[in-house]
């Protein structure tokens, strides 16, 4: 519009700093004080110089941490694996199966459990995994059974399928957008040039939606890490995660230095495993072409 | 297609998947026992009238209620303005700017809470409603971005050109043109901010003060096995009216993309 | 042409450059538009017509020069207060108001009753041909009646100028047509400066009164329409407008108003200097339009000047007939069509054949 470069980049920057500013004072301020905090030594709700790393010392050598970490990360890991599996079909399925004018349908369905309260579905798969529940009261109803399986006492497993579930239609979008995208008249030359179904799918369309599937990699996998309801509600505090070793640090030991160093330790390893994810990806997707 | 019969089943059986806890719900709400498991002992609203006589129950939906509503108004707000920003202008600091709003999509709600926390335990800020409101807002915030940007991008550049060309004022054609056109994104936009708000835990739960709010309340409930039906009857209702808030949000979105004469391209995220 | 000589200047344009960053889009505008003029801005896309025709608009500001309309500078004077109204290319017609509200949109602050106000939009509407229609719903219309709401709406403010930008380019081709004649007609009716931006050579030579051919952000040429065709100022501006042979050819003596030049196939030939524009440092060639080639029947005399050749190519079009001939021995090849008429049997590849041409329909590029 009227507007040279500069003057629309006023108006601009004009609008976006009410959001903006809300942002970087509620959230850039705050991470950038976690960072700080992180080096600082805190004992009984304050924190103190002089700069040390002894936070992170901590982290590296007590077991518990680590242990704790890597829970972490074993469960994203399965819990990512598990959504991604299960959900790529359900895309695939969509995008391709389903009458254009119904797609959008189909996503609202997919997509309305995850707007449901959180806690009360999280809750919902102790009722039905826990002891003598739901589900033991079907299996041995069955007769599949005598004793009951209660899942819920395997406090991992539990996690992770209450997780799968809650972040099922996070994997099932991005990877629906990316077979969107896949133009209908290269699979169509694919079979053409005598290609059988499989062999096209798995040369033309899964290739060229593996943008789609990093993307609902990470969107599952980075959230999950930092889970703290599930842990809290499901292994009722005996199966803890990272997030929940976080809350005690900060809230309970009221060591904000330490609570600090745990979050930017589990953040820098999420992101440094994210990068890595999406670079390997990147070099196998460049030697395909 | 042979093959995509297979996948239809396949889908059905996913969707009874997703769908299992929210339909397993209303069964064991009007169920007359206070063990949560087969076989259904009989029909009852009983839990409903316990649910409804308890009176901190009512206050802490009170508070959501007065929470979600300002979240959804603010976040709207900041929303337009940056939606706005980032469909029609180009400025230094875009992408970094953008960048910042959207994080807290990909944030784990406990880094974005403790972070918070300790800011304002820091600034000696008392903890209350309006601590959980900042959070929200700073939650809310990118899918309010994301669903106005999407109804500023249907909505042609010409339009706007047009009605300037006209004769009419800047702020008049922001009243006459842009605002009716993407009012159903801000309607969107609100609804499904309300529902996070609504819904959130982990926020309200560690910027709350010693009033909980509903999502708080219903986890502490959940403890105590006697009180399991009357929070299932209570989520019963909760999903219920999340339905209808989304069912509204999405009829709004749908409509903002025909009346721009765009093509529908799917849902929320 | 003389229509446009006497009438006074409605926009002028000083030295308008304009940038876009590092992108020098206008690069030195100069010319002026008259009152009551069908102007148009002819060019491929990326030259710059639809930039200048919002600098016209108040839609871009420019970087240094002066736009001047009705003998006042523009610069500061935002969009809604010019007196100039546009038609949009994809018509802008707001979604969510009827055709009416659409089309009484600028009256808004219009001083006069509500009643005369719908009497003004009704009359609008009956000028374009859509009496009838203000109670229906914009997004109801089909592109031919989107691009007549968007005449109406823009014209029942009677701006000074009315800007049209490529108005015709989302309709089909008969459509189009029937567009252009219809807009020729209102433009009479109204009597107002229209300036049209269009990508279509003949749209442009078919509606204008004159016309400014643009290159790469500049003005290649700005003339009638028919100066445009017969004496094209640049090679480039000969191509872009129809079809032209160019023939490689030596200047032989340039005196006073003659030239005289050594046609590769043609032979010699004198040309008037007003058929020779000024020099741009290319590499000599004359142009010659197709239908200013004559194939000679046996035994036909030729009017002016004759040259023998061999058919290459035949392309029949029904009531034309493209040849691709080759002149006198050499490998200059020309295009020329003749009308099929009865009795004139269409020739084959490989005939040997007359051309007639005439010297004075020779254009020197230089």
């Amino acid at each position: 519009m009227a507007q040279t470069p500069s003057s629309e980049a006023r108006a601009g920057l004009k609008l976006i700093s009410p959001p903006a500013l809300y942002a970087i004072l509620m959230l850039a301020a705050p991470l950038a004080t976690v960072l700080v905090y992180s080096v600082l030594t805190g004992e009984r709700g304050r924190v103190s110089l002089p700069l040390t790393l002894e936070n992170y010392y901590d982290l590296v050598t007590r077991p518990v941490y680590s242990a704790l970490m890597f829970r972490s990360l074993t469960v994203s890991f399965f819990v990512t694996l598990a959504t991604v599996l299960l959900a790529y079909p359900i895309a695939y399925f969509v995008s391709f199966h389903v009458a254009p004018s119904r797609k959008a349908l189909w996503l609202f369905l997919i997509t309305i459990p995850f707007w449901t309260s959180y806690i009360i579905r999280v809750a919902l798969w102790r009722t039905i995994l826990g002891y003598d529940g739901i589900f033991d009261s079907v299996v041995m109803g069955l007769g599949i059974t005598d004793t009951q399986p209660n899942i819920l006492s395997n406090g991992v497993l539990s996690i992770i399928i209450t997780l799968a579930h809650a972040y099922a239609p996070f994997a099932v979008l991005p990877i629906f957008v990316s077979l969107e995208k896949v133009d209908r008249s290269l699979l169509e030359a694919g079979q053409d040039l005598g290609e059988s179904r499989l062999m096209t799918f798995l040369r033309v369309t899964l290739p060229l939606s593996l943008p789609g599937v990093v993307a609902a990699v990470l969107i599952v996998f980075i959230p999950t890490v930092g889970d703290y309801v599930t842990p809290e509600l499901i292994g009722g505090g005996k199966t803890p995660m990272i997030a929940n070793l976080m809350e005690v640090a900060m809230l309970k030991q009221r060591d904000q230095a330490l609570g600090s160093a745990i979050a930017v330790a589990a953040m820098t390893i999420v992101a440094l495993i994210s990068v890595f994810f999406v670079l390997w990806n990147k070099r196998y997707l460049g030697g395909r072409k | 297609m042979k093959q995509g019969t297979g996948l239809g089943v396949y889908a059905v059986i996913y969707l009874v998947f997703l769908y299992a806890p929210i339909l397993i719900l209303p069964v064991f709400a009007l169920n007359d026992s206070q063990v949560v498991a087969f076989p259904l002992k009989g029909f009852t609203t009983r839990w409903f009238g316990e649910m409804w006589a308890d009176a901190n129950l009512r206050s802490a939906l009170l508070r959501s209620l007065v929470i979600a509503f300002s979240t959804a108004t603010i976040a709207t707000i900041l929303g337009l303005f940056a939606a706005r920003a980032s469909v029609r202008y180009r400025f230094p600091g875009k992408p970094a700017a953008m960048g910042l709003i959207m994080l807290p999509m990909v944030l784990p709600d406990i880094v974005v809470a403790m972070a918070l926390l300790i800011v304002l335990l820091s600034l000696s800020v008392p903890l209350s409603m309006l601590t959980i409101i900042m959070g929200h807002v700073l939650l809310c915030m990118p899918f309010a971005v994301a669903i106005l940007t999407s109804a500023f991008q249907s909505l042609d550049r010409s339009l706007e050109e047009a009605a300037l060309d006209l004769g009419e004022s800047r702020a008049a054609t922001f009243r006459l043109i842009i605002l009716p056109l993407v009012m159903p994104g801000i309607i969107a936009s609100f609804l499904i901010c309300f529902t996070i708000s609504i819904d959130e835990f982990v926020l309200a739960n560690f910027l709350g003060s010693g009033k909980p709010v509903l999502s708080v309340y219903i986890f502490g409930q959940f403890r105590f096995p006697a009180k399991v039906p009357s929070m299932l009857a209570l989520g019963t209702l909760l999903v219920l009216f999340s339905i209808i808030l989304l069912g509204i949000a999405e009829y709004f979105r749908r409509r903002g993309v025909a009346k721009a004469g765009g093509k529908d391209s799917g849902g929320f995220l | 042409m003389t229509f446009s000589a006497d009438r006074p200047t409605m926009i002028e344009f000083k030295d308008v450059h304009k940038y876009y960053g590092d992108y020098h889009a206008l690069r030195g505008i100069n010319g002026t538009i008259k009152a009551g003029e069908f102007f148009s801005l002819l060019g491929p896309s990326g030259c710059g017509k639809t930039t200048l025709l919002r600098t016209i608009a108040g839609f871009e500001d420019i970087s240094s020069g002066v736009v001047m309309i009705d003998g006042k500078d523009m610069a500061g004077v935002p969009a809604n207060v010019r007196p100039t109204n546009m038609v949009f290319q994809s018509y802008a017609i707001f979604p969510h108001m009827s055709v009416a509200e659409n089309v009484g949109f600028g009256l808004r602050r219009d001083p006069r009753s509500k009643a005369e106000k719908a009497q003004a939009v009704a009359e609008a509407l009956e000028m374009v041909g859509l009496k009838g229609y203000g109670n229906r719903a914009a997004h109801a219309l089909s592109g031919g009646q989107r691009q007549r709401v968007a005449l109406a709406r823009a014209l029942i403010l009677k701006p000074k100028v009315l800007l049209l930008d490529e108005p015709l380019s989302a309709l089909d081709k008969k459509m189009r047509e029937h567009m252009q004649v219809e807009l020729i007609k209102l433009q009479r009716q109204v009597g107002i400066t229209f300036i049209l931006v269009t990508h279509d050579q003949e749209e442009a030579l078919v509606m204008s009164d004159r016309i400014a051919v643009m290159f790469e952000g500049e003005i290649a040429q700005l003339a009638d329409p028919e100066t445009l065709y017969r004496r094209p100022a640049t090679r480039k501006v000969a191509d872009f407008i129809g079809t032209m042979n160019f023939i490689p050819a030596e200047i032989l003596s340039e005196s006073g108003d003659k030239v005289e030049v050594e046609a590769k196939g043609l032979g010699r030939a004198t040309l008037d200097i007003s058929q020779a524009p000024a020099r741009t440092g290319e590499t000599p060639v004359v142009g010659l339009r197709p239908e200013t080639l004559t194939l000679l029947y046996d035994g036909q005399p030729a009017a002016e000047r004759e040259t023998e050749g061999v058919i290459d190519e035949v392309i029949y079009f029904g009531d034309m007939t493209y040849y691709d001939v080759y002149l006198g021995g050499t490998d200059v090849e020309v295009r020329l069509s003749m009308r099929n008429v009865p009795g004139r049997p269409v020739l084959e590849v490989g005939a040997k054949v007359r051309v007639a041409w005439s010297p004075q329909a020779l254009v020197l590029f230089r």
